[in-house]
């Protein structure tokens, strides 16, 4: 640090010396590309003294004021809270806990317009202040010793990255020791008119290298930077000074380093106050912490400090609020959702507020919707410029001057034209993400073009289009997910119904052969099913719903008659109740339903012994139930057959011809009558169908 | 004379070979225009065009049997890359159907729900949630807005909503360059 500062005023007297011939000479002061010099304005705020212990009328806390996860409220309307009290969190993802400024009462819970650039209103928990700011008692944590442990209290005491990006600290501290070896600090503040880091250095840098030291042991980080630009030599002596009241030990295990850096914007960006400090690049599609670099504000070191060492959760900031409309800016150290508006009329306004506020600096800062949006943990400054007659943007002459400007070489007017013409992936091959929205190239724009603009939606736009593209896919997959699983469950459906049918068939074939003993009990069976089968053919023929199929069927019909009236000669006794079961059975189900239906009228009229039949069986019961009928029939008939069969004892071989081509006449004719069934059944067996897959549903 | 017969005989037969091996070997399953159109249509599912889903109405354009300004979510701006596909005329698009200004989803009123499933046979991105008389519900990550649940709900408890932004949503607007800008 020595070397630089001997060497430093020789280099800027040759370069303000060449800038009077050259103005950019001034860029041969530091290592990266581009960047641009400004009017600061610092001197606005930094000459009045820092305003401590305000508390205004109204609170108004955001349940979200970091990148990532809304919290959710921990109060209720009407409770009191107390100063560091935690009253919104979740544990849903990425996000950090709030706490209560001061104690106080919850009025409301509900959206307020938040300081977005949307202007769009988001929950926000509003407390009114009782003035006695009662304290919960702090219970001070050990200092860390792992970054597990690091973690977990930064994440407790609701530290987010206060440089304005408002990621949440923790997610950024890696897990495993020893893959961090720069921690640097950044105390660049390259924007104008901010000057609330400079006064955090200037009062807290004790804090500040505490904060560095807590990190930098629990992570065993060997080397600790600190960039302050120079123009902020009071810092930089108060950092420096700061610097002994370490402990020997920390600093034996880690070297501290004031780096003095040069003047320019946009210094304090993580690419630009790497690339300064190490010489070193992050290349675009690695994080900072991959190439073992950590970069913390000097307002979330100071932060780290105090939730180390005293316990103190996040609950106010260091806040400028400055700018050319107020007669006298200052810093603050400013309660979190302390409104924009009640700042901004403390400093004493030249003219009434009736411009919109900025958040942040001129380069990168929003102007609000409403000057009443609350102080965030993000907010670095409040701005008040009275509104200038913008210079219209004229055509681009191309002269380039944007490139020469971009800190991070990309090609600002390539991308312009891209956006413009809204050629999205090309803007995107044109590495857009990686702009930083610094605001270099509308500086310094002859034509006064709103460059950063047209990158800011351009990279919206090409968010949107992704996420729809997602989402379209994901209604593609559903859809031919859905469509697979109807054609499925019909195939299945399909499946079940064949797999009964063959079942059926195959009970069916079993019964045929017959042999031995059992031979005379299935003859007489079979003539009771020939019986059976003529009575339903006769029946099927009066009935009008067969009409149809009649003509397909009249000549087995004919022929069955026949040998029904030979079958009752034989099996005389054998009742009718039973059962074409077999036969019937071997078509659908809802054929074999009709078919017991029909009979069981006929039966009721017939017979009272006879149980009824349900349609609402299923096949194989109730062709069971029936084979258990025909079983009591056959043996009836065998009993009869017996007689016949001791009378004609030689011919036994002569009668089981003529029985077995009746049974096989019989098999053919309900064949063709199922077929004839099945056809006719077609339409009222789809809608029962369908029926069945809603039931399915 | 024989040689010069042999020689492109020979010629003829290795060739026609090559020709059979690559039919088989780099043969396109199915039609790589209606993939193309397929893309380009906004998935919504939604049957407007009369085809049972995107898919469908994708094929029936590539067969030509369909007209192209029939996908009323994809609006003008799909209508001109569907023509610019098939290389057909683009047409206007009919104006009594109008996409919605911001996209929609299905909220389910679900103190009127009666739990009829009507609606979850009707999704056809299986976005809505429920069992017979339980309540259902839409999951709105995965509602497409195509409006096919609404009419079939014997309650009437099936609104269609549009998102609103959130500050997490919200999109940057385009600068709006003005008449010296818009020059160059």
């Amino acid at each position: 640090m020595n070397a630089l500062v001997e060497r430093k005023p020789l280099k800027h007297r040759l370069i303000a010396w060449l800038g009077k011939l050259y103005p950019m000479a001034k860029r041969w002061l530091y290592h990266f590309h581009g960047g641009v010099f400004p009017k600061y304005h610092k001197s606005l705020s930094n000459r009045h003294p820092l305003l401590e212990d305000y508390i205004p009328d109204l609170l108004t806390l955001p349940v979200q004021q970091h990148l990532g996860v809304a919290t959710e409220p921990l109060v209720q309307v009407g409770d009191r809270v107390l100063k560091y009290q935690r009253i919104a969190d979740t544990n849903k993802g990425l996000s950090a806990p709030i706490h209560a400024p001061t104690s106080g009462y919850v009025t409301a819970i509900e959206p307020r317009i938040l300081p977005h650039p949307s202007g769009l209103p988001g929950l926000c928990i509003l407390i009114e202040p009782d003035g006695e700011d009662q304290a919960q008692p702090l219970t001070p944590a050990k200092s860390p010793a792992t970054p597990q442990a690091l973690k977990k209290l930064v994440h407790e005491a609701g530290i987010v990255g206060m440089g304005g990006a408002g990621f949440p600290t923790f997610a950024k501290i890696p897990d495993q020791r020893g893959c961090i070896e720069h921690l640097i600090i950044n105390g660049a503040e390259c924007e104008p008119f901010i000057t609330c880091d400079d006064q955090l250095m200037q009062h807290k840098a004790q804090a500040i290298w505490r904060g560095a030291e807590i990190v930098a042991q629990s992570l065993g980080i060997p080397r600790v930077l600190c960039g302050i630009e120079d123009n902020k030599s009071q810092a930089i002596e108060a950092m420096n000074d700061a610097l002994s009241g370490l402990s020997t030990a920390s600093h034996e295990q880690t070297s501290f380093e004031v780096h003095p850096v040069a003047t320019v914007y946009p210094m304090g960006g993580q690419e630009q106050l790497t690339q300064e400090l190490l010489h070193l690049e992050i290349p675009s599609d690695k994080h900072a912490i991959e190439v073992g670099v950590l970069m913390m504000n000097v307002a979330t070191l100071a932060a780290i400090a105090e939730a180390a060492d005293e316990g103190k959760p996040l609950i106010s900031r260091y806040v400028t609020v400055s700018g050319m409309g107020l007669e006298h800016p200052f810093n603050a150290n400013v309660l979190l959702g302390t409104s924009f508006q009640a700042l901004a009329e403390k400093a004493s306004p030249k003219t009434a507020l009736t411009y919109p506020l900025i958040q942040g600096g001129p380069m990168m800062g929003i102007s609000m919707h409403s000057n009443n949006v609350p102080v965030i943990k993000t907010t670095n400054c409040v701005l008040a410029n009275p509104p200038e007659a913008v210079e219209p943007a004229m055509p681009c002459i191309r002269c380039g001057e944007c490139m020469d400007a971009c800190p991070i070489q990309l090609l600002p007017q390539q991308l312009y034209w891209h956006s413009r013409s809204h050629e999205y992936d090309k803007v995107k091959d044109l590495s857009v993400f990686d702009c930083i929205e610094c605001g270099c190239c509308s500086f310094v724009c002859p034509s006064h073009i709103p460059l950063v603009q047209y990158y800011r939606h351009a990279k919206s736009e090409i968010v949107r289009i992704e996420k729809e593209d997602a989402a379209a896919e994901l209604a593609k997959q559903r859809h031919e997910f859905k469509q697979a699983r109807i054609e499925k469950a019909e195939k299945a459906k399909k499946a079940r119904l064949q797999a009964k049918k063959d079942a059926v068939k195959k009970q069916a074939a079993g019964k045929k052969p017959a042999t031995g003993a059992a031979a005379a009990k299935a003859r007489a069976a079979a003539a009771a099913k020939k019986a059976a089968a003529a009575k339903t053919t006769n029946q099927s023929e009066t009935s009008p719903s067969e009409k149809p199929a009649q003509t397909a069927r009249e000549k087995a019909m004919a022929a069955a008659k026949a040998r029904a009236q030979k079958a009752k000669n034989q099996a005389d006794n054998a009742p009718n109740t039973d059962s074409a079961t077999t036969s019937t059975a071997e078509d659908k189900r809802k054929a074999a339903m009709a078919a017991a239906k029909k009979r069981a009228k006929t039966r009721q009229k017939t017979e009272t012994g006879a149980s009824p039949l349900k349609a609402s069986d299923n096949a194989q019961s109730e062709s069971d139930d029936k084979r258990q009928r025909a079983m009591n029939a056959a043996k009836q008939a065998s009993k009869k057959g017996e007689s016949s069969v001791s009378q004609e004892a030689g011919t036994k071989a002569d009668t089981t011809a003529p029985t077995q081509d009746k049974r096989k006449a019989a098999m053919e004719a309900a064949k063709k009558r199922a077929k004839a069934r099945q056809m006719q059944q077609t339409t009222p067996d789809q809608t029962e169908s369908d029926q069945a897959s809603d039931t399915e549903d | 004379m024989i040689e010069a017969l042999i020689v492109f005989l020979a010629l003829a037969v290795i060739f026609g070979l090559l020709l059979g091996y690559a039919k088989i070997k780099f043969k396109v399953e199915g039609n790589p225009v209606a993939d193309q159109i397929d893309n380009i249509l906004p998935q919504t599912q939604c049957g407007q065009c009369g085809f049972p889903g995107c898919r469908p109405y994708a094929e029936a354009l590539a067969e030509g049997k369909s007209e192209v300004n029939l996908c009323v979510p994809g609006g003008h701006e799909v209508m001109i890359q569907i023509s610019e596909i098939t290389h057909r005329e683009p047409k206007e698009m009919d104006e009594t159907k109008a996409p919605p200004d911001e996209p929609m989803v299905a909220v389910i009123d679900e103190d009127l729900c009666i739990g009829c499933v009507h609606c979850i046979k009707a999704c056809p991105v299986d976005a809505i949630v429920g069992a017979t008389k339980m309540m259902h519900t839409v999951i709105e990550k995965e509602c497409t807005g195509c409006e096919l649940c609404v009419p079939v709900c014997p309650v009437d408890c099936i609104d269609m909503v549009p998102q609103r932004p959130t500050p997490q949503t919200w999109h940057w607007p385009e600068p709006i360059a003005n008449s010296l800008e818009r020059r160059s």
